[in-house]
């Protein structure tokens, strides 16, 4: 697994966001760095949904987080119509953030608990100098009714909310400065399922009404397969998959992703569920492996993979890509 | 069958707390056979952890708790001071959520399990740490010999709840209740150590608990499963039972509510709407009628009686789902468009 490379990469004004090479590290010591990510390169069309699954420590938050410049980048370019954000500091990049926002897995400590909510939700324009005057007033109301909390409620403060209806403030809150691109990080991971629910409908029609363009992050796959158009497979700050929804679940060809969706407690029907018991432990991010980073736990690897790093590659010319150097055939494969 | 190995009748658990007494669990009744698994599921608030923690005497004192608990033919809640100490956590134990809280940051994993071994079957040192690596090698820890020596910090959250099993299968326990034990894991560990507690549940001829919110988890794994809702046990079935056919329509909503890997993306989710009822002095009439969509006016008159048709599985309502009664009433609600209760019905929906 774990590729590096540009293949994925599609040209084309559609485009909205376009990470290349991200490269992102930690120090932990004079010796030591994190390899959080480690070369990464996707794009976002507009009005796209991309979903980004792994399992914990693969990158993905890092990877919103970089976008955003809540990270540090080590190397690499985040071109967001066509700026690159790494580059931007200080007034430019403060210019840009508006059209960039994030909605964080945690609805009630990402609230100031002392705030009104709807102040918590007009502090966006305040900062904007658009705080007052009833225009923003009307549109701080309209925001609160899209997302289905009662304006009347908006002097009330955030513990008096459940858990539900605080992400739903999180996703007004977002929306207040009108943004292009909205990256949700495991927006609802800490909800009950029935809330769950709820809260992705409400991003589906904020998608479709304002007009965003959404970088999904879960390690819920079902969840992904909801509500994205294109999904990433990330392993240990690598791309293993890349693909539309329907191809990566129908016909995943990286064994990791396969692993995934057999690991699922219904696993998918086009995996056979003996492919989810793989062996060991994530390696270290401190230490990743060499070639490609998956093979201390591949069933396929053979020399290569500890030698050789694949390259994520389009899959017969498709614009499903794979970063293997034995992707699964799927004519081989069971129920496909 | 012969008798249950568990038996829990009419289980009631209340809390006084500033604001009045809450009702957390509210007549409860289930049975475990041995070697059977049983599936607890709900959402946050149901009941479903203050069930377990009873069943483990674990809540504070201030509780208060009616009902009965026979354990083996034996009722629990009546157990001899002096035999306490030596039940709870030999026949019956406990697995948490959170390997990294229930286990001690400043012990080596070894001495934990070693203690459990020391101080309920009196063994010698050497014996319970000989014991341990075993306990460690059995729930599939690589080079345990080295591992008893390591501190939980020094493991991943995967092994750390693999040492946490180690140590409730210290005293080969009859009832294993797991609560939650796979929900800070991600998936493929998540299956690794359901693999595992199925086959030491074969293997040991053991019963258990799986306590989830994770409603493909309790399908895949259990042989009969117990949907809670606001302190009450509102469906029991088996297993394929209560997942192709329920009769609850909290637990048919709760079926439609999660997105599912088979379909296609952008699919439409059907949210239940509301939220669950205070538990503090709670109305007399079904929990759930406010955000049901088969509630009809009777629904607001009393709680539901528990059905028992003697076909294996029990439910508490009056319109179930998947049933004629139910599509009746759904079909009037719609035409209304909404329900007694103020539920606004949008679109219409085939049967359920």
């Amino acid at each position: 697994m774990a590729g590096s490379g540009h293949a994925a990469l599609r040209s084309g004004d559609r485009t909205l966001l376009s990470v290349r090479d991200l490269v992102v590290e930690f120090p932990i010591s004079r010796r030591e760095r994190v390899h959080a990510v480690s070369g990464v390169s996707f794009d976002v069309a507009e009005g796209e949904t991309l979903g980004i699954v792994g399992e914990s420590g693969c990158g993905k938050s890092t990877v919103a987080r970089a976008i955003v410049q809540l990270n540090k980048i080590t190397s690499g370019v985040v071109e967001y119509s066509g700026t690159d954000l790494a580059q931007l500091d200080g007034e430019a990049l403060r210019k840009v953030r508006p059209e960039l926002q994030m909605i964080f897995q945690d609805p009630i400590s990402s609230l100031n608990p002392r705030r009104r909510i709807r102040d918590v939700i007009t502090e966006g324009l305040s900062i904007w100098n658009e705080g007052s005057g009833s225009w923003t007033q009307e549109r701080i109301d309209e925001l609160m009714n899209a997302v289905g909390i009662d304006p009347k409620f908006g002097d009330r403060r955030p513990h008096q909310f459940s858990g539900g209806q605080c992400q739903r403030i999180g996703i007004a809150r977002a929306l207040a400065l009108d943004p292009k691109v909205l990256i949700c990080d495991e927006p609802v991971s800490a909800l009950d399922v029935s809330v769950q629910a709820q809260v992705l409908n409400i991003i589906e029609d904020m998608k479709a009404r304002y007009g965003l363009t959404i970088l999904f992050i879960s390690h819920d796959l079902s969840v992904v397969k909801n509500v994205s158009d294109r999904i990433i497979v990330m392993y240990l700050g690598k791309v293993c998959e890349i693909g539309s929804a329907e191809e990566i679940y129908a016909r995943p060809r990286h064994p990791y992703t396969r692993a995934l969706l057999a690991s699922i407690p219904e696993p998918a029907e086009t995996v056979d569920p003996s492919e989810g018991n793989i062996i060991g432990e994530l390696p270290s991010p401190m230490n990743p492996p060499t070639g490609c980073r998956f093979n201390t736990r591949c069933p396929h690897a053979t020399d290569i993979c500890f030698t050789e790093e694949p390259l994520v590659a389009a899959v017969d010319g498709s614009d499903h890509f794979v970063a293997c150097h034995h992707p699964v055939e799927i004519a081989v494969s069971v129920g496909a | 069958m012969g008798q249950p190995l568990l038996s829990v009748r009419d289980l009631q658990v209340r809390f006084p707390t500033t604001r009045g007494l809450v009702q957390a669990v509210n007549g409860v009744d289930f049975d475990i056979e041995r070697g059977a698994m049983l599936g607890v599921v709900g959402e946050s608030g149901c009941g479903k952890s203050v069930t377990a923690k009873t069943l483990m005497n674990l809540l504070p004192r201030t509780a208060e708790v009616s009902g009965e608990i026979t354990f083996d033919g034996e009722d629990v809640r009546a157990i001899a001071r002096s035999r306490r100490k030596h039940f709870w956590g030999v026949k019956m134990t406990m697995v948490f959520q959170d390997p990294m809280t229930s286990l001690n940051p400043v012990k080596r994993c070894g001495e934990q399990i070693a203690e459990t071994l020391r101080y309920h079957l009196n063994m010698g040192h050497d014996e319970a740490m000989a014991r341990a690596v075993d306990l460690l090698e059995q729930v599939g820890i690589p080079e345990p010999a080295r591992r008893v020596r390591q501190f939980p910090h020094e493991l991943s959250g995967g092994l750390r709840q693999r040492v946490v099993i180690a140590m409730a299968l210290a005293c080969e326990p009859e009832l294993l209740i797991a609560d939650e034990p796979t929900t800070a894991v991600d998936v493929t560990v998540q299956k690794r150590l359901l693999d595992l507690l199925d086959e030491l549940r074969r293997d040991r001829g053991m019963s258990m608990i799986l306590i989830t919110h994770d409603l493909g988890v309790a399908r895949g794994r259990c042989d009969e499963v117990a949907v809670m809702y606001a302190g009450r046990l509102v469906e029991r079935a088996a297993t394929e039972v209560l997942f192709s056919d329920a009769r609850h329509p909290y637990t048919s909503a709760l079926l439609r509510t999660i997105p599912r890997i088979d379909q296609p993306s952008h699919t439409r989710l059907e949210p239940i709407e509301g939220r669950p009822p205070e538990l503090i002095r709670p109305a007399d009439q079904c929990a759930f009628a406010p955000r049901c969509r088969h509630a009809q006016a009777d629904c607001l008159d009393g709680i539901p009686a528990v059905v028992d048709n003697a076909d294996g599985r029990i439910f508490a309502c009056r319109y179930p789902a998947n049933t004629e009664d139910g599509r009746r009433s759904y079909l009037a609600n719609e035409a209304a468009g909404r329900t007694v209760t103020g539920l606004e019905i949008a679109q219409p929906k085939e049967t359920n």
